[in-house]
């Protein structure tokens, strides 16, 4: 839609120009920044070609809580504030007792999955605890795909 | 805590102000050390140490017990202090015990909460050699064959540290063991995050693990509470000293352990699991000769996953810092991505294998 070259291809041309052009001109004290400057910028370059990652676990977190059945534990949500203030925030009302019918947006699924967590709602179903675990994997993975792809790959995943 | 930091000047001192906080400084360091004159040589900023901001102070002492030309560092709070953290008084208070027990630390000199002389609280401790970039140790290959032998020597120190323990007048400041015990840790990572901008999910998980495992209370030590690579000063093959004192605390001995051990400070070293430098056995090797007890490997695990999220949230306050604090660094905003790779060690440590294949 925007003018071309695209931002991720920009910002692949920007990190070359820095690395390649510009770095070997600097005093060796300031090499350190102009590599921190690269890095933001291979981040930004990821992240900007990301959508398609982030609407994925989007989507696996919808069907995970359009499919649920509320279990009793997970009307333990008292416990949360008793242990630790509120508890993480945003969609205010629910505390598990209902489904995402409402067409809860993604941060909002990602809240009730952290508040969930915290308070052990899935521990009664090894069913339902397998799933979430899974999209903490894939929470994680992709998350560090933007971020960091070397730790990842050094710790053995793709 | 993260990586190294550029010298950075004191925004509100100019030259005139210099000249007088030396003067102030040089007046401050012959009277507490007993010389007729001081006179300052060389005062500034080092790099490293991104909480607090250290000065390597060259000073030339006209008598009293430094006479002659002395190398020192003062320590200060930097702009913004980070919460429970000690105070420069109380981190001097903790290196003379932990110096007096016999660990290898900078001897501490003096201490001075006066705002006239540095215009904030300081210590004055002396200057060792060495370096403590922990890339650097991890990468170089001239110290490769010595770092076995420093991770057992790392072993011992610690134990000595661990042999601090209460009653302690001396160390009467320090919050008392069961405010610091890992429920209260868990309730502050969580009261902190609750404040954050986006959800956690994977550190949710992670300390509802730890709060339903929690181990056995074990009879207090004192506790580094920042005992890393990167946090040791090397010189050549050489430990010349343990650094970073502000964080320490009545604890489990295993939590230094854990801590020490987490994949977050093996640098560039992953697969050696004592700091980057070593197999954790010969950590362990010096630290069980050195304290006679054995350590707990399940009570490390745990301390294991509580370093990563311990980690994950001094990533997030290193580049709120940035964000929000008026701290404006590149290393600072980048930390907070850090988070993601405690996240991924949580999954690792607590669910291992359990990746999905299509993730």
């Amino acid at each position: 839609m925007g003018d071309l070259p695209e931002a991720p291809a920009l910002l692949a041309l920007a990190r070359d120009v820095l690395v390649n052009d510009l770095l070997p001109l600097l005093p060796a004290e300031r090499r350190l920044d102009a590599r921190l400057v690269a890095n933001c910028i291979a981040i930004a370059e990821r992240e900007a070609a990301a959508d398609l990652a982030a609407d994925t676990i989007f989507r696996e977190l919808e069907f995970f809580y359009k499919r649920e059945r509320p279990s009793p534990s997970r009307f333990a949500g008292a416990s949360l504030s008793r242990n630790a203030g509120e508890g993480p925030k945003r969609s205010e009302g629910g505390e598990g007792a209902e489904h995402s019918e409402a067409g809860e947006s993604a941060p909002e699924l990602m809240y009730r999955l952290a508040r969930e967590l915290r308070i052990g709602a899935f521990e009664n179903s090894p069913e339902r605890e397998a799933r979430a675990r899974a999209i903490l994997w894939r929470l994680t993975i992709a998350r560090l795909r933007l971020a960091n792809p070397r730790f990842l790959a050094a710790n053995g995943f793709a | 805590m993260a990586g190294t930091q550029s010298p950075r000047s004191d925004p509100a001192a100019g030259p005139a102000a210099d000249d007088d906080r030396r003067a102030a400084l040089a007046r401050f360091l012959a009277e507490a050390s007993g010389a007729a004159a001081c006179e300052i040589t060389g005062l500034a900023p080092l790099s490293g140490g991104s909480i607090q901001e250290n000065w390597g102070l060259d000073a030339n002492f006209s008598g009293g017990r430094l006479a002659g030309e002395q190398r020192l560092v003062l320590r200060a709070a930097a702009m913004t202090g980070v919460p429970s953290s000690l105070d420069r008084l109380q981190e001097f208070a903790v290196l003379q015990a932990a110096f007096a027990a016999g660990v290898t630390v900078p001897e501490p000199l003096f201490a001075s909460a006066d705002p006239a002389v540095f215009g904030k609280p300081f210590l004055v401790m002396r200057r060792a050699a060495g370096s403590a970039a922990g890339h650097r140790i991890t990468r170089e290959p001239a110290l490769d064959p010595g770092l076995p032998r420093i991770a057992e020597r790392l072993g011992q120190e610690l134990a000595r540290i661990h042999a601090i323990r209460p009653p302690r007048p001396d160390l009467g400041f320090l919050t008392p063991p069961e405010k610091t015990g890992p429920a209260p840790q868990i309730a502050g990572f969580r009261a902190y995050l609750d404040h954050q901008p986006a959800p956690r999910p994977v550190l949710e998980w992670g300390m509802r693990w730890l709060e339903t495992h929690l181990p056995a209370p074990l009879p207090p030590v004192l506790c580094h509470h920042d005992f890393r690579t990167g946090n040791y000063l090397l010189d050549g093959p050489s430990l010349t000293g343990i650094l970073d004192w502000e964080f320490a605390g009545w604890g489990d001995p295993h939590e230094d352990i854990g801590w020490f051990c987490s994949k977050g400070w093996r640098f560039a070293r992953l697969d050696r699991e004592a700091g980057g430098i070593a197999e954790r056995a010969r950590f362990y090797r010096g630290y069980e000769g050195q304290s006679g007890t054995i350590i707990d490997p399940a009570r490390v695990h745990f301390w294991e996953v509580l370093a990563s999220v311990r980690w994950a949230v001094i990533a997030l306050q290193q580049s709120e810092r940035h964000i929000s604090g008026g701290e404006r660094s590149l290393d600072l905003a980048l930390t907070g991505r850090r988070a993601g790779e405690c996240e991924l060690e949580i999954l690792m440590l607590l669910d291992p294998g359990g990746c999905p294949a299509n993730a």
